[in-house]
């Protein structure tokens, strides 16, 4: 993993909330990216929340519409 | 009287097509839910071509914006040491199974406003230039860093958005 190697001065909020949300960004868009691999390598919602760290219910109400979706336009050959 | 009711009837329709836009824009871009950001970008596409007007009118390319985002978000993550790695340029696209239900707070803050305008001004209908007024209006956020990523000066913009709507009127 990237060290981050400078944070930026506190003296300058605009900086570092401005890092926030594009960590923030890049947290969601890999989080997305590993479950939807998850899933397909046979992983459970059960594994996946535990290897997250939250609920399986939150796991599934985060992730399962846009999988199931993504499947669903997969059979439709789309 | 008359005039008043087919302008509302025109909003609705602007107000619809500039929230799935914005919707899409996020779902495109990788995102969940839009932020002014997207409403932006969807403004530009509205058929009354206001947004881009304006954006050209203060020297600036609203195709540029887009990349905009992206070099914010670069910028930022460099400001705190991570340079090798960069925000995708074609991020996958969010599949979601909702419609519009909900935005982030940034861009409830652009819908807020713009009913605000709405109100103090009924004589000329909502105009994808009232949505670059509001956005560009945002101090802080997404929106308003990658308008100083591009360069965009706000007073040029607020003027522009004022000549545009007084072309209205």
């Amino acid at each position: 993993m990237t060290d981050i190697k400078t944070l930026p001065s506190p003296d300058n909020p605009e900086e570092a909330l401005a890092a926030v949300v594009a960590l923030r960004v890049m947290a969601e868009r890999l989080e997305r990216k590993a479950v939807k691999k998850a899933i397909e390598q046979g992983w459970t919602w059960s594994q996946i929340a535990e290897a997250l760290g939250v609920t399986k219910q939150a796991a599934h109400k985060r992730h399962a519409a846009s999988i199931l979706k993504k499947k669903i336009n997969k059979k439709g050959g789309r | 009287m008359f005039n008043r009711i087919r302008l509302r009837f025109q909003d609705i329709k602007t107000i619809s097509k500039l929230i799935s836009g914005a919707d899409e824009q996020a779902h495109i871009n990788g995102d969940e839910m839009p932020g002014a950001e997207h409403f932006l970008l969807s403004a530009f596409k509205l058929p009354d071509g206001s947004a881009r007007r304006v954006f050209e009118r203060a020297g600036a390319d609203p195709d540029d914006f887009h990349d905009a985002i992206r070099k914010q978000y670069n910028d930022a993550l460099n400001s705190i040491g991570i340079d090798e790695i960069s925000m995708e340029s074609d991020p996958e696209p969010v599949n979601s199974t909702k419609t519009f239900h909900n935005a982030k707070p940034s861009g409830q803050a652009v819908m807020k406003a713009l009913y605000a305008l709405k109100q103090d001004d009924k004589d000329i209908p909502l105009l994808g230039a009232h949505v670059v007024g509001v956005v560009a209006d945002m101090e802080h956020g997404v929106a308003a860093r990658a308008l100083r990523a591009m360069g965009v000066d706000q007073t040029h913009i607020t003027k522009a958005v004022k000549e545009e709507l007084e072309s209205f009127h």
